[in-house]
């Protein structure tokens, strides 16, 4: 351990066991948490777009159609923003521009494919350009076998909607609005009911 | 960090040319309370360990939420975990041929595992080879103390005299009397926290503040009490209060979330071994540590056929060096130190140091685990948020097996560790089906619903599971690694079968939802229980140590970790291998001081 470390640590030796002293500063820590995913949010409290940089893997015509793809999937409600304000596909985006093998790219790159030509079969018009109806009935139709996928769009909704989950409830939006998590934050007693109850 | 914390003090520097009282070899939960119990008597000890010196508090960063970290936890690409479907189809060693740049144990899966990644050891470097097991190992100071899972049970009579119970295998060369009073100096040290039972089978420890039970957790145990079957809080190695002998630990703030990254906790409220046994021992001044040291060998006196020291290379440079010491203790885990001795090989010791009975390697046992249930509590779903993870534990379900009955398929018994209710992540988010408002809904409402358990179970000692060593591959620094010749047998299957079961009809008995009974047997390796490969006994053919994990054949090695054990019983071991081993150090002081090692 650095020297300069253990010297300030040493400094804090009266706070050691001030108890009271260390919750509130850990809770005010830990709220700053939640606090900070209200900016994301507009007056209204809905998600606005927020990609602002390139993306690192995705063209731009495949981020926006990913981005649409994770909103529909965890969409904001009134309980909170959903997965576009979490920047679920920027969290995706970043994770596939670094993958180990180019195998997780091809399935998506052909997956999204697969998304607007099954669109196109449906409703004449890619994706984006579909009506939010029919995109959720596109959406709909790939998710009809989650338990067990067969065709290749249904093996990719299953990865999507795990991607998507994973980004959202990792993000701030995720664990703090949305789940309203209350650990990770320093107690004075554990919550609980009494063993002996 | 905003507690307060003490930083190592500084050990003596390393004298080759000096006869230490000992020489330690391995720093974690058996090799510390060796060098803390030996210092505390006055002897000069050597302490050895093959892995770094880290800055745990560094690599764990135990409050860091997952969108502070650019992978949300995970690790970098080109590092890879080892997947239960791999551990199973393939043979090892597994990352033989791999296209990563570095392979971990599974427990690097865990999610979230960037904390860990420095802490386990590369597979690359450490390859083992035979039959499949998942054999997950930390090299660094503390070795697995740094992230293991807490739970601290004892060891009863039904364990330490099984063999008198249902005639198979042996008896410890010990009764509970006899490690009783050592358990309690483990717990006044350390620090445990837990509910007294009163069980005979899973005796009581002195007992910090207890660790709170879940709405849910009450209701499985109101359950279980209808069937005779006990729930406890879980038995945590952690302090709940204030250690005031210890400057170098805090006590839990309840921070919770203690498993979403191997474990660890950077404030040391849970054990480890370098701040509740290491750092004390360096005080005395009587302690010298050297890291980056793997010990290749027990050298011998090739008068006397006495262990006169180890030889050790130096990770680093890959020189190799020796230390001399009046006695040699090891405390390596129970495959390194069984490695160890099969390795040191001179005329006087020709199948390995101690290794007259031919027993070193084998008898090797540990805990079955896989089966187990999760469910629902239905009245939990919908209910405004709790904090159900601010906790080093959940709860424990005590072995009910062969207790008072015979049950007619096995012998032996297995526990549950459980949990419930809410945690950091999900999990039903990746399971619960469908997308869209109605399912973000379901997965808010059920995000405290689960209930969980799994099972722990006794693996039969047998002679014929054992290690060796193998002819031709060697680890990185060249030394030849271990063969597994390891399976589970019928006992344990049948064992597995019934743990399915049985959770299934404790949740239903407590009027908890069933959702999944998982019936599914893990790798073999999976607990991280390894055990028994060199057992103690009375009796010189078929045992390895005595009563004070003394080797027969040379008075002057001491073999202090889990290898020692002569059956796996269903605990966890940690707890009696520190309480074994404060047991053996008090008798060696005692013994070198007499002049008679």
């Amino acid at each position: 351990m650095a020297d300069e470390k253990s010297a300030n640590d040493q400094t804090n030796a009266s706070a050691r066991d001030d108890e009271t002293d260390v919750s509130r500063r850990e809770m005010l820590k830990a709220t700053a948490g939640a606090l900070l995913a209200v900016p994301l949010l507009n007056a209204d409290g809905m998600a606005t777009a927020l990609q602002t940089k390139a993306p690192l893997f995705f063209t731009p015509a495949e981020f926006a159609l990913v981005d649409e793809l994770t909103e529909i999937i965890i969409p904001a409600d009134e309980h909170s923003p959903g997965a576009r304000a979490a920047r679920a596909a920027e969290y995706i985006d970043y994770r596939l521009s670094e993958s180990f093998t180019d195998e997780p790219k091809k399935r998506w790159r052909e997956g999204l494919k697969l998304v607007d030509e099954i669109s196109q079969q449906m409703h004449g018009k890619t994706f984006m350009q579909a009506a939010p109806e029919e995109r959720i009935a596109v959406v709909s139709r790939i998710a009809g076998n989650e338990e067990n996928p067969q065709k290749p769009e249904e093996k990719f909704f299953v990865e999507l909607k795990r991607r998507t989950a994973h980004a959202y409830y990792t993000s701030k939006i995720g664990i703090h609005t949305e789940l309203e998590y209350k650990g990770n934050t320093y107690l004075k007693e554990f919550v609980g009911e009494d063993a002996k109850k | 960090m905003i507690l307060f914390k003490l930083s190592a003090p500084q050990a003596g520097e390393v004298d080759l040319g000096k006869v230490y009282d000992a020489v330690v070899v391995g720093s974690g939960a058996a090799g510390g309370m060796a060098a803390h119990t030996l210092t505390a008597r006055g002897m000069k000890v050597l302490l050895l360990e093959a892995g770094r010196k880290l800055d745990i508090d560094n690599e764990l960063k135990s409050t860091e939420w997952p969108y502070e970290h650019p992978r949300r936890g995970e690790m970098p690409p080109d590092r890879h975990a080892i997947s239960f479907n791999e551990y199973t189809i393939r043979q090892p060693p597994y990352a033989a041929n791999s296209p990563y740049k570095n392979v971990h144990s599974y427990v690097q899966a865990w999610g979230g595992s960037d904390y860990s990644k420095n802490i386990v050891v590369d597979e690359k470097d450490h390859p083992y080879t035979g039959t499949n097991y998942a054999w997950v190992r930390a090299r660094l100071l503390g070795g697995k103390t740094n992230i293991w899972g807490r739970l601290a049970l004892r060891l009863s009579d039904y364990d330490f005299k099984a063999k008198s119970r249902d005639g198979y295998g042996e008896d410890w060369p010990i009764s509970y009397k006899d490690i009783a009073p050592y358990y309690d100096k483990v717990d006044l040290l350390l620090g445990i926290s837990g509910v007294k039972e009163n069980l005979p089978y899973l005796p009581d420890s002195i007992f910090q503040r207890p660790i709170r039970l879940t709405d849910s957790e009450i209701k499985l145990r109101n359950g279980l009490a209808k069937m005779g079957r006990v729930l406890t809080p879980y038995r945590a190695g952690v302090a709940t209060e204030k250690l005031a002998h210890n400057k170098y630990r805090n006590r839990c703030y309840g921070r919770g979330a203690c498993n979403r990254r191997a474990g660890g906790c950077d404030i040391h409220a849970a054990f480890d071994s370098p701040t509740g046994l290491i750092y004390p021992a360096m005080e005395t001044g009587n302690l010298t540590l050297r890291t980056n040291a793997t010990v290749s060998e027990v050298l011998v006196d090739s008068n006397t056929g006495r262990a006169r020291g180890v030889a050790f290379i130096d990770t680093e440079t890959g020189r190799t060096y020796e230390a001399k010491a009046k006695v040699v203790i090891l405390a390596a885990s129970t495959l390194e130190s069984a490695r160890l001795m099969l390795l040191s090989k001179s005329r006087q010791h020709p199948n390995g140091i101690g290794n007259s009975s031919g027993h070193v390697g084998h008898n090797f046992c540990e805990h079955i685990m896989g089966p187990g249930v999760t469910g629902l509590v239905k009245d939990r779903v919908g209910k405004p948020r709790t904090l159900d993870d601010g906790r080093p534990g959940s709860f424990y379900v005590p072995r009910f097996r062969n207790l008072a009955e015979r049950h007619p398929d096995f012998i032996r018994g297995y526990g549950f560790e459980g949990g419930s209710g809410t945690t950091m992540f999900p999990g039903e988010a990746i399971s619960m089906p469908g997308f869209g408002k109605g399912y973000k809904k379901t997965v808010r409402d059920y995000a405290g619903a689960f209930i969980e358990m799994g099972a722990f179970g006794e693996v039969l000692a047998r002679y014929e599971n054992y290690v060796d060593i193998d002819p031709e591959v060697k680890d990185r620094w060249g030394i030849p690694v271990l063969r597994f010749h390891y399976k589970f047998g019928d006992n344990e299957k049948k064992m597995a079968t019934d743990m399915a079961e049985s959770a299934k009809e404790m949740f239903e008995a407590a009027g908890i939802e069933i959702l999944d009974v998982n019936r599914r047997v893990l790798t073999e390796g999976w607990s991280i229980h390894e055990l028994g490969t060199a057992r103690m006994g009375s009796d010189l053919k078929t045992s390895v140590l005595n009563q004070f994990q003394q080797s027969h054949d040379v008075k002057n090695l001491f073999v202090v970790d889990g290898s020692s054990h002569v059956n796996a019983a269903c605990q966890n071991p940690t707890w009696t291998i520190m309480a074994l081993c404060w047991r053996s150090c008090d008798y060696l002081a005692d013994q070198l001081k007499k002049g008679d090692l």
